[in-house]
């Protein structure tokens, strides 16, 4: 008996079987983008802060395309990161950052009111098992900073701040003003980022802590780079002082400004680092080379030994 | 029985009496020595350990080397005294010769730094027992040049910064002109196939004449052109020496600068060393009169 039945059944249930797959498919599909727009709507709508991160975070690896069910306009996974920003800063009055969109495509992009429209921002994933992405500027290729939603972690890129903003813009007539406009926005979204959601945020060249230690790309610098130092500051009326703490030098600027650089190291291994050191805690070093003309042609010189060291996993 | 064992004062021959006497001068001296010290009177400090000194220099008196005849006793223990007297002496010599630094390298000893700035130079020692500088003669001697020089406005690497500078001009002039030798060995090479095609019986030794000119050239154009791509090696040795003549009159200017704003000039610097001796013990004699007068 139940054989029998069984018999009839395959015969019948093929067709039916496989229309009842599509609809399935076609469910699920269609569930799928219900799922999506649910993402779509906290991310542009919430006033709730982890809200909009958990969108962000599922939005960022969401696959809106299914087997059964494809939409014709969609936005890149990068986008929602770029969104997910703006909506950050937005929360917190900051609107700096112009959140664009390429006329017909969904392409999203950030350009900033303070620099020329050539200069557009956006975000690029990172393929691969890592995940996240990096905040870039297009036409220079500029990495800003590398950003993880799920491991909460931001970090911030001193090789592509010194190009974009010294060599590309300070040097070529753009006023410290606008890129100070600049500067504000994206570390006030690193600022969020750690104090709404507890993410972890390497500043590197652009924290104003005191205790901020930059470390430099060669770690046993030759002393004929701080011996320059020393001839370029007197030039300049600025004394390079032998350092009273250990071996190294130390420069005093005016606004109680003090710049160290010394050995942070062990007698074995030699760990040569800046400080910035003022009352308020308020000048990074990225700020020393904006304002100071002499030790920012000295750090550009010498670029190679001086350089600020960034995350070197994000950052190789 | 005990005033039996008792050696007899009135028996006592005359050699032991001097004996003794002796003896009680020595421990009247380091007694006296230690009771400063531990009064924290280093003025008479500095008359125990050099009386004679101390006379001469303060007193206007006549030498008279019995005033020393104890001093001997302590010349082991002199590091020891140094370290002592330096509290006071670095302290007073912070305020009059603000720019010196000092290390104590071993008990007693005094390296003296000038200035604060970036490797800044070992400029001597202290002789603390004395009040004295004893400066390296050598850095001395380059301060005093930078005195001297700064009348013709020039530093003390003026010259040689020219001469360096001057050399790396010549070389950049020889790697910019490197394009203009290429045309120029071109022709002589078209000049001495030129050359090889004239067959002259009567002329030969003309053209062999000409010949050798134009190779002359051209090897004096191939010198020029190894010269060139040499330079740039040249060349940065050339500036790290630049480097490091521009640091040592950096460190001169600020020497002068240091010495100027205290003494004015380099004369009443070296008056003021001459004299320190006299002016730190008048000092010292100054402050023990103020606390008597206090008590």
């Amino acid at each position: 008996m139940t054989n029998e039945t069984k018999k009839i059944d395959s015969a019948t249930l093929s067709t039916h079987g496989k229309l009842a797959m599509f609809n399935e498919g076609l469910k699920k599909g269609l569930a799928n983008g219900e799922a999506f727009t649910t993402l779509m709507d906290q991310l542009i709508d919430t006033t709730d802060g982890e809200t909009l991160l958990t969108a962000a975070q599922k939005l960022a690896n969401f696959k809106l395309d299914s087997a059964y069910v494809t939409f014709p306009h969609q936005y890149k996974n990068a986008d929602y990161y770029l969104i997910f920003m703006s909506r950050l800063l937005s929360m917190h009055d900051d609107e700096q950052a112009t959140l664009n969109t390429r006329a017909h495509s969904e392409a999203l992009y950030h350009v900033f009111e303070a620099l020329s429209d050539d200069y557009t921002f956006l975000y690029s994933v990172v393929a691969g098992e890592n995940g996240g992405a990096y905040y870039r500027e297009q036409t220079t290729g500029e990495n800003l900073f590398y950003i993880h939603l799920e491991r909460r972690l931001l970090r911030f890129n001193s090789t592509a701040f010194t190009n974009l903003f010294i060599n590309k813009l300070l040097l070529k007539g753009t006023g410290v003003d606008q890129i100070n406009t600049v500067l504000a926005t994206l570390i006030n979204f690193g600022h969020y980022l750690q104090d709404d959601f507890g993410f972890n945020v390497d500043f590197n060249i652009l924290d104003v802590n005191n205790a901020a230690r930059y470390e430099l790309r060669e770690a046993n610098l030759n002393g004929e780079i701080l011996d320059k130092l020393f001839v370029i500051a007197a030039q300049h009326d600025y004394m390079l002082r032998n350092s009273p703490n250990g071996h190294g030098a130390e420069i005093d600027l005016p606004g109680e400004l003090v710049v160290d650089v010394f050995d942070a190291g062990t007698p074995e291994a030699a760990k040569w680092v800046l400080t910035v050191r003022d009352p308020e805690q308020r000048v990074s070093w990225f700020d020393i080379l904006l304002h100071f003309d002499f030790i920012r042609d000295w750090y550009l010189a010498n670029i190679d030994s001086l350089e600020i060291k960034a995350d070197p996993l994000v950052f190789a | 029985m005990e005033k039996q064992n008792q050696p007899d004062l009135e028996k006592q021959d005359q050699s032991t009496r001097e004996l003794t006497n002796s003896l009680q001068q020595k421990l009247d001296y380091l007694s006296t020595l230690r009771q400063a010290i531990t009064a924290g009177d280093d003025r008479l400090v500095y008359e125990l350990i050099d009386g004679d000194h101390y006379h001469q220099a303060l007193l206007n008196e006549e030498s008279n080397p019995t005033r020393n005849a104890q001093v001997d006793l302590i010349t082991d223990v002199h590091p020891a005294i140094s370290h002592y007297l330096s509290t006071k002496l670095i302290d007073y010599l912070a305020h009059e010769y603000p720019f010196f630094y000092y290390e104590e390298t071993q008990t007693g000893e005094f390296q003296i730094y000038f200035g604060n700035w970036w490797d800044r130079r070992r400029f001597g020692k202290l002789n603390v027992l004395k009040v004295a500088f004893d400066f390296s003669q050598e850095e001395f001697n380059k301060l005093q040049k930078t005195f001297e020089l700064a009348a013709a406005h020039k530093r003390f690497n003026t010259d040689q910064i020219q001469k360096v500078s001057a050399a790396n001009d010549e070389l950049q002039k020889l790697i910019d002109a490197q394009d203009d030798r290429d045309a120029q060995k071109e022709k002589l090479r078209q000049q001495l196939k030129d050359n090889g095609q004239r067959n002259s019986l009567f002329d030969s030794g003309r053209i062999k004449e000409e010949r050798q000119q134009i190779i002359d050239e051209l090897t004096k154009l191939a010198d020029a052109d190894e010269q060139a791509n040499n330079a740039h090696a040249t060349m940065k040795d050339n500036e790290a020496k630049i480097l490091t003549l521009s640091k040592e009159d950096t460190i001169l200017a600020y020497e002068k600068q240091a010495i100027e704003s205290s003494f004015k000039s380099f004369e009443n610097f070296n008056e003021r060393n001459r004299s320190l001796y006299v002016d730190y013990l008048t000092t010292l004699i100054g402050k023990a009169q103020v606390a008597a007068d206090d008590e």
